[in-house]
């Protein structure tokens, strides 16, 4: 105790550091994982400026050839590198090009939303030139403000197992993450419930009607507007976050006692 | 003065007073660790307070009800009166949504505080005669506690607990032979049954609070007749308690933690969404939400049901559903083990002796090691609950989670239990402070004299656990802090 000679080299300091080091690494390494994900290289969403006199069909063409050719083949027949693009319709066009996904940087990343490679009437131009390869896929779908009841009662029942009630997201077991959906545009929303990107299953006008689309997606623009009543909401996952909180709390009323209390026994 | 004039009148009719003096002056220790089955004790009334505020509102039946309220995405709907007026309460009625939220965080903090103060009595060794009465009555009310969060919770009748009263049910229905019949007793029939909300109804606000209020009446009974034990100093011992009375030292300081729970309930509560059910929606059997996991004291359940594998052996001629080891035996054998412990501790060392003065929990490196292992399972447990958040934001796949876990549940505890080991053993034959203040050749000290067998440890430890002690006699309670009161302790020796 008092009388004690301070001997070094001291053992908690040492045991400290190795766990912090630990915690650095752990965390350092999920960051070496999103670092290695590549941003959409250079070069393949930035097209030459549209040339003047250039028709929309040939503003797509050039685009297409530029940026898409490469993995979709010249005339959208696919390769090994892309599926093909014949009939999957503007809608799908739109979606995938629209959110981001495409072009893909590298064929072996998963396409996930980011900033879109082209602006609006670049997006426009692709689509007229893609959907020329003929077939019948869905149109973009137009969306009008809907019924915000009968929205909550088709999302709840077909969407909150994969999005989460509070469509914040969720895992799949698959593998594949059904992504957040506080950033989709309405006419997105509506897109992804036609064509169904990915895992994600795909609703046709015979199963979900028009106004029930529309439900849907005026009940997502709910979700993403949706003031925080009663509070922070903690991600919108329920008690895995909560229980972080309830322990904090109760952490804090350690703190409390211990002000409180005495340390001498 | 009439109050003085009442108070006289009164006691000359009830005399009161050679109770109420007696009960002023009871000592309470000071150290810090001895008030966290008080932040318990508020927190239940704060539970309380708010519950009998919720009553007003609820309805608590599944008759099939038009919700009219302000909230537009139900407006309409028709849902069940427990689930609409859940909605009515959070959105429509003043106060409504801090009370249910403030209740449901004042839920998690009273969990909380009961684990956090059972390990303090764990590890000091508080259990030991003559507190044997009490552990039992306070293991009960951390199973009435956890019991009545989770009935609290269903009440909403919302997605979200729906899925997790499913589970429930499905567990009840995985116990051998009388599976159905507890399905029945519960739940008032097959999945969804429409007794089940009023049932849990009953059970929450009446049954089980009851309960609760009488056990921690008899926790307190007894603590008065026992008087409280106290940690090792100058001048305690086994006959007597060292502390401050609690009128008016004591008194003021538990106040003073009155209020901070109180006010922390109603921070949490105004400031941080809780089980938002409007998200999650009304329960119907047809939906789902995903992630779902139930309130923290029952998720290391949860994390113990997505661990285990789907085995479904076959004993005796019944096939046991692989919910039923998880569920059933899982916290059976936990809540057994803790009821027992006290009694298995003293089989172990032969300690049989009663004791007022608590032990460092240094002093018994094997009870060290055991709870540290027993904490590392139940946390490893409870952060598998998490699973699949967890690999939504690290994005590490969700079947790597479980085997990794898979292998950590059993594993990891070993180890956390030979290091604490290890590091109390040092801790006591150093005499060091603290953790910091350890060195390398004490570890190896420690390290030196392991024991094939950690637990049990030999009575040749006896005389050097008090030899650092002795020094201390001498010298006065540092500071100037008023003189601790001494007493004699009750009834005991
Ligand atoms: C690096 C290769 C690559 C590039 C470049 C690329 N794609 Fe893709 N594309 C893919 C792959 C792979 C898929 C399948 C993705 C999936 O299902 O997750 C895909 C899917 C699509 C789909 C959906 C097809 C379906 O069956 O639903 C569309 C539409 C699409 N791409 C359009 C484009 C457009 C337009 C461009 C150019 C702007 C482009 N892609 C550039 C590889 C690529
Ligand atoms: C089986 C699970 C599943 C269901 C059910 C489901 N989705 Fe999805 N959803 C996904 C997956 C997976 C993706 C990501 C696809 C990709 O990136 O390739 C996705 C993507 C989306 C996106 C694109 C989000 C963005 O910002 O890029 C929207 C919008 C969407 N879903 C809406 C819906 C709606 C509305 C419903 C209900 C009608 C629904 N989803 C039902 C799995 C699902």
């Amino acid at each position: 105790m008092t009388g004690r000679p301070a001997r070094v080299p001291r053992v908690f300091p040492l045991v400290l550091g190795v766990l912090v080091l630990g915690v650095v690494l752990a965390s350092a390494l999920p960051g070496v994982a999103a670092t290695a994900a590549p941003s959409p290289a250079p070069g393949t969403g930035t097209a030459a400026p549209p040339r003047p006199g250039q028709t929309q069909f040939q503003r797509g063409e050039s685009l297409y050839q530029s940026s898409c050719a490469s993995c979709h083949g010249q005339a959208g027949q696919g390769s090994q590198r892309g599926p093909t693009l014949i009939g999957v319709g503007a809608a799908s066009v739109d979606f995938w090009v629209g959110t981001g996904r495409m072009p893909l940087a590298e064929e072996r990343v998963d396409a996930q939303r980011r900033a879109p490679a082209f602006d609006e009437q670049d997006i426009d131009a692709l689509v007229t030139y893609v959907t020329s390869f003929g077939g019948d896929g869905p149109a973009i779908p137009t969306v009008h403000p809907g019924d915000l009841t009968l929205g909550r009662e088709i999302y709840l029942q077909n969407c909150a197992a994969c999005h989460s009630a509070g469509g914040s997201g969720y895992t799949q077991v698959g593998g594949q993450v059904a992504p957040s959906l506080l950033e989709a545009t309405p006419v997105q929303v509506a897109e992804a419930i036609r064509i169904g990107p990915g895992q994600m299953p795909q609703w046709p006008e015979e199963v979900l009607d028009q106004g029930q689309v529309d439900a849907v997606v005026t009940y997502v623009q709910e979700l993403q507007r949706l003031p925080n009543r009663g509070g922070l909401d903690l991600g919108r996952i329920g008690p895995v976050t909560e229980t972080v909180v309830g322990f904090a709390g109760v952490a804090l009323l350690l703190v409390v006692i211990r002000r409180l209390g005495k340390r001498a026994p | 003065m009439i109050t003085r004039w009442m108070v006289r009148r009164l006691d000359d009719r009830l005399g009161f007073s050679p109770v109420a003096r007696s009960g002023l002056n009871k000592v309470f220790p000071d150290h810090w660790t001895f008030m966290m089955g008080e932040i318990a004790l508020y927190s239940f009334t704060y539970l309380v307070l708010s519950g009998v505020f919720l009553t007003l509102f609820f309805d608590a039946s599944t008759t099939r009800t038009t919700y009219e309220g302000g909230y537009a995405p139900l407006a309409g709907s028709e849902v069940s009166a427990a689930y609409a007026s859940s909605v009515q309460l959070s959105m429509d009625v003043r106060f409504g949504l801090v009370a249910r939220q403030s209740h449901h965080w004042a839920a998690l903090l009273f969990t909380g505080a009961i684990v956090v103060h059972l390990c303090r009595i764990f590890f000091t060794g508080a259990f030991r005669r003559p507190r044997g009465v009490n552990w039992v009555v306070g293991v009960t009310l951390l199973v009435l506690a956890i019991a009545n969060g989770f009935a609290g919770y269903s009440l909403a009748d919302d997605l979200l607990s729906g899925t997790g009263l499913r589970v429930a049910n499905a567990v009840l229905l995985s116990i051998p032979v009388v599976g159905a019949w507890a399905e029945f007793l519960a739940f008032g029939g097959e999945f969804p049954a429409e007794a089940m909300i009023p049932r849990l109804y009953v059970v929450h606000i009446l049954v089980v609070p009851a309960l609760i209020v009488t056990l921690i009446t008899a926790h307190m009974v007894i603590l008065v007749r026992q008087k409280h034990s106290h940690f090792p100093g100058p001048g305690r011992t086994d006959t007597n308690v060292v502390g401050s009375r609690l009128w008016p030292g004591y008194a003021v300081r538990s106040l003073g933690l009155l209020f901070a729970v109180v006010a922390l309930c109603l921070l949490l509560g105004g400031l941080v969404q809780i089980n938002p059910i409007w998200l999650w929606g009304p329960f119907e059997p047809g939906s789902a939400t995903a992630p779902s996991q139930p309130d923290w004291y029952v998720g290391w359940l949860d994390g113990a049901l997505r661990l285990w594998p789907a085995w479904e052996p076959i004993v005796f001629g019944h096939r046991l559903p692989a919910l039923f080891v998880p569920a059933i035996v899982l916290p059976g054998l936990t809540f057994l083990g803790l009821y027992l412990y006290p009694l298995l501790e003293r089989l172990m060392t032969g300690d049989r002796a009663p004791h007022q003065v608590l032990q460092r929990p240094r002093e018994r490196p094997g009870r060290v090691a055991f709870g540290v292992a027993a904490l590392t399972f139940y946390g490893l447990l409870l952060t598998a609950f998490s699973i699949d958040v967890v690999s939504k934001f690290t994005g590490i796949p969700v079947y790597l989670l479980i085997y990794t876990f898979r292998v950590a549940v059993p594993a990891l505890p070993v180890v956390t239990g030979l290091v604490a080991f290890v590091l109390a053993r040092a801790l006591r034959d150093s005499g060091a402070d603290g953790f910091l203040a350890l060195t390398w050749a004490d570890v190896r000290g420690a390290l030196r004299r392991r024991k094939p067998v950690p637990e049990a440890p030999s009575a040749t430890e006896e005389p050097r656990e008090a030899a650092p002690e002795e020094p201390d006699e001498e010298r006065e309670p540092e500071q100037a802090e008023p003189e601790p009161v001494r007493v004699p302790a009750g009834p005991v020796p």
